[in-house]
């Protein structure tokens, strides 16, 4: 594996697109984007055109701008008194997620004041989210504001230290003390079993549930998940928990995590067979519930054999967009495919070292690559498959390529055992279905 | 500090990208945050042409000098200069918070071989929107390349100022028109913005006359080209078989053509293309006696077709409204020949409030008024832009040929609701569950009431209560 830096401009899918989803899929949440008009017409018109697999804000009643007007700043505390006066009108709503981005920082709107302020006020959770606040690592994935968005709703899980004044079983205690004593991984005591909270699987619940069921099979404890279904579903979270984390673009939330005392367990991500099975055998081990996952591995490996010989020596670029691709990457080599590149348009080494290590030795990885380059490249080595952001889906399409968006294959559901056979099917039907079209004679 | 649920038009650099990508030979240069960049991402699923959006994002990030990553302006430009060596114009836009921020708008550096223009907007401001700064854009680069300007050409030919890219349908206006000039005589020097080229705004002076197709974007452009170089223009709204007419006859007049040759090519396409007139006679009276239509949209569109729908075919315009809130004054003005229902709005669920009080059977609108028609449950026909759907064959609104897509249009409207019986059967609704409906947001509402009555499907109940109401929207 080599990984190349090339400083150009990727094609992303400007994070700002998934608000309609993140709202949908919280349910119970008001999400209120505070910015110029630029902001709005970014979230209502972008889903739709990029992807039918993304939910359109455009009708749904639990996004709301808040369009500011430069000429005239708004004084403090107006923006929380609309917001107060939105979810007044509204029924439902447990949590605001206040989205306010760099231009409503430049207008003079302190976004974290506000945010304050409403919340006393209405006596709800409100969070603030900033999806371009920098990361440490320059560049911008599609999911940013996914990571935003889970590390505020880690700040309202509840602290595990509250669940145990209510709850009084045995282990728990020592579960607390483990949590104090040993960070991670060094062998827990007989019967200390960790409660685990996975984060992650905002496009995907079904898999991310599926996931859940497959750790607690393995005999560990799974608290809940985040993001949940509604604000009270929210799993206890902090010293002694053990946090698994799903999603390969979520180093701001494993961060927020860790400050709250969390063991984070550093593994593959749930993606494809090896993945899955490293996963579940390292969460359990934090987990105290030790459990191998060999025999599953295999077994899972033989099933998906007639899947795998469709897309064995198929050539696959990816052209990085969402982040998930250094894992979908990792799985797809395994599983016999060729992969060409994998585009990063940002990189977060250190959060994906267990991913970087277990690449395979043929697969290159290049950071903020320049899609009009990266256009190039793949008409020059003509791969059977291009795996892109729908921005560069259209233009490569008109070019001959057959292309999936990353989106699709996030959307189908990932996680587990299960997600490696939705992946290769996802890809073979791709496949096949483009051979029959190729068939014809036009 | 607005809440809305939607908004009708984007930020002003999204109408300058709108403009600039129009014209071939132009490629813009968009100063923005990573992301802010979602021009090239829609312009690639809308237009599917298979091109890459002629725009380069210079992301706005902070990082070392030394750094050859792309985020510095001039380095960017020349990276552009290099890769797109046939641009004959570079403009450069800011995104709102590239305004923001404070930065200065670049210069272009010394090439020496090649010097494509430069062009750079002085009135780029935060609040405006989308269509103004498409029209100053266009305004701005016409200005640029009015130097030097060619002569009158020696026969007759027009200047089309239509819609810019991403208007639906806007290739298939500007076609329809250049085929009814191409039948009186009459040669398009141009089409602006959509379909000229960065050599064809040299030459725009060559045209005798400019047909102000789309006011919206060419008003400024048309207004320029008019006092500096003397060309006049035509600003008739060339939908419905009358308003099309008036302008045929009103160009051929500038080009001094034959008025009764122009006429009887009117009465050819008349008898052959135009089907809007032929539909309105044909039709008993009774389909049209005392059918209401609420019209809104941008500028064009909703003038255009409420003349046409009052005059040409008879239906009662009750409510005729414009997002375009700085055109107020313009869109009153000829809005109140044919209604009495004249508005300028921009916040969605005030427009919908608007359209329910005047009790329409027919609601023509943007893709944001689906939910107001589906609510009153009356046929809703998303003819004025913005609309979400993107079809493979594009269809004209203007011209003859778009009367008679109007036609066939109103037709399926008219009859559709002709059809369905009123009130749908089955499901009642109780009261406390009409008391909530009413607190539901207008714009909503239409897909509150349809997933309650799923809902009571569902359960099999054959009324929805509140509380059926209430989980269906949970």
């Amino acid at each position: 594996m080599t990984i190349l830096n090339e400083s150009g401009i990727p094609d992303v899918l400007p994070p700002l697109h998934a608000v309609g989803n993140l709202a949908r899929r919280l349910g119970d949440a008001l999400v209120v984007v505070a910015g110029t008009q630029a902001e709005a017409h970014l979230v209502q018109s972008l889903p739709a055109a990029s992807s039918p697999n993304l939910y359109p804000a455009g009708h749904d009643p639990h996004v709301v701008f808040a369009i500011l007007d430069p000429e005239d700043p708004p004084p403090q505390g107006s923006l929380a008194s609309r917001i107060v006066e939105s979810v007044a009108g509204m029924r439902n709503v447990n949590l605001v997620l206040l989205v306010a981005a760099r231009t409503a920082e430049a207008l003079g709107v302190d976004a974290a004041f506000e945010a304050r302020l409403a919340s006393r006020k209405l006596d709800l959770p409100v969070q603030m989210v900033d999806p371009e606040a920098p990361h440490e690592i320059p560049g911008t994935l599609s999911t940013d504001l996914d990571d935003r968005v889970v590390s505020a709703l880690i700040e309202l899980c509840p602290k595990r230290r509250t669940s145990d004044l209510v709850e009084t079983s045995a282990p728990k205690r020592g579960g607390l003390l483990g949590g104090l004593l040993g960070l991670g991984r060094d062998t827990p005591e007989q019967g200390d079993s960790r409660p685990v909270v996975l984060m992650g699987g905002t496009p995907s619940p079904e898999a991310a549930r599926g996931l859940a069921a497959e750790l607690s099979r393995a005999g560990v404890e799974v608290a809940g998940a985040v993001p949940a279904d509604g604000v009270a579903d929210l799993p206890p979270l902090g010293e002694g928990t053990v946090v698994a984390v799903m999603d390969p673009n979520l180093a701001t939330a494993a961060a927020a995590a860790e400050r709250r005392g969390a063991t984070v367990v550093k593994t593959l991500m749930p993606t494809g067979v090896d993945g899955t099975a490293r996963f579940v055998q390292d969460v359990s081990e934090a987990a105290g519930a030790g459990t191998s996952e060999v025999v599953r591995a295999r077994s899972a490996w033989e099933e998906l054999g007639a899947l795998r010989n469709r897309i064995r020596g198929k050539r696959i670029f990816f052209a990085g967009d969402t982040g998930f691709e250094v894992p979908l990457a990792r799985f797809l080599a395994d599983a016999g495919a060729v992969v060409l590149e994998v585009g990063a348009p940002r990189l977060d080494r250190r959060f994906l070292a267990a991913e970087l290590q277990t690449l395979g030795p043929d697969v290159d990885v290049v950071v903020s690559p320049d899609h009009r380059g990266q256009a190039n490249r793949i008409d020059e080595a003509r791969p059977d498959l291009v795996v892109c952001s729908p921005g560069l889906r259209l233009p490569l399409v008109a070019r001959g390529h057959l292309c999936r968006s990353t989106q699709d294959f996030v959307q189908a559901g990932l996680y587990g055992y299960g997600g490696a056979r939705r992946i290769l099917e996802l890809l073979a039907s791709t496949l096949r279905r483009a051979e029959t079209l190729d068939s014809l004679s036009l | 500090m607005r809440l809305v649920h939607g908004v009708y038009e984007g930020p002003q650099s999204y109408g300058i990208l709108r403009t600039a990508a129009s014209i071939r030979g132009v490629h813009t240069v968009f100063r923005a945050l990573p992301g802010e960049a979602y021009f090239p991402t829609l312009y690639g699923s809308r237009e599917r042409t298979g091109e890459l959006a002629p725009v380069t994002l210079s992301p706005l990030r902070e990082q070392p000098d030394d750094s050859m990553a792309p985020g510095n302006v001039s380095r960017d430009l020349s990276g552009v200069l290099r890769r797109h060596p046939r641009a004959e114009i570079i403009v450069v836009a800011r995104s709102e918070a590239s305004l923001l921020s404070g930065e200065e708008a670049p210069s272009l550096p010394e090439t020496g071989t090649r010097n494509p223009e430069l062009v750079t907007f002085s009135w780029e401001a935060v609040g405006r929107k989308e269509t103004e700064g498409a029209e100053l854009a266009l305004e701005d680069l016409v200005r640029v390349r009015g130097q030097d300007p060619p002569d009158r050409s020696p026969y007759p030919t027009v200047n089309l100022f239509g819609p810019p890219v991403l208007s639906p349908g806007a290739e298939a206006e500007y076609a329809e028109i250049e085929r009814l000039l191409d039948l009186i005589g009459i040669e398009v020097n141009a089409r602006v913005p959509l379909g000229a080229d960065a050599r064809d705004l040299r030459r725009l002076t060559r045209a005798w006359a400019n047909l102000l197709l789309y006011r919206e974007v060419g008003e400024s452009a048309t207004l320029y080209l008019q006092d500096e170089h003397g060309i006049p223009r035509v600003t008739t709204p060339m939908i419905g078989a009358a308003g099309t007419g008036a302008a045929l006859r009103a160009v051929g007049q500038l080009c001094q053509l034959d008025p009764r040759s122009v006429q009887r090519t009117i009465w050819a396409e008349l008898a052959r293309t135009a089907k809007l007139p032929w539909y309105a006679r044909l039709e008993p009276p009774e389909t049209f006696e005392n059918r209401k239509v609420a019209i809104f949209g941008d500028f064009t569109y909703p003038l255009g077709l409420g003349y046409a729908l009052a005059r040409e075919v008879g239906l009662e315009v009750v409510a005729c409204g414009t997002y375009l809130t700085h055109l107020e004054r313009d869109f009153f003005f000829h809005a109140h020949s044919f209604t009495e229902g004249a508005f300028a709005e921009d916040d969605p669920e005030a427009v919908a409030a608007r359209i329910e009080a005047a009790k329409p059977d027919l609601i023509i609108g943007t893709h944001l008024e689906e939910g107001v028609a589906e609510s009153l449950e009356v046929p809703f026909l998303p003819l004025c832009p913005p609309t979400a759907d993107r079809p493979f064959v594009e269809r004209p609104l203007m011209g003859y040929a778009g009367s008679t897509v109007l036609a066939d249009l109103l037709d399926g409207a008219l009859r559709e609701k002709k059809r369905k019986p009123s009130g749908e059967a089955g499901i009642r609704w109780t009261d406390s569950a009409l008391q909530e409906v009413a607190g539901v947001p207008s714009l909503l509402r239409g897909r509150a009431r349809r997933l309650a009555e799923d809902r009571a499907r569902e359960q099999g109940s054959g009324e929805v209560t509140r509380e059926i109401f209430l989980e269906s929207r949970s």
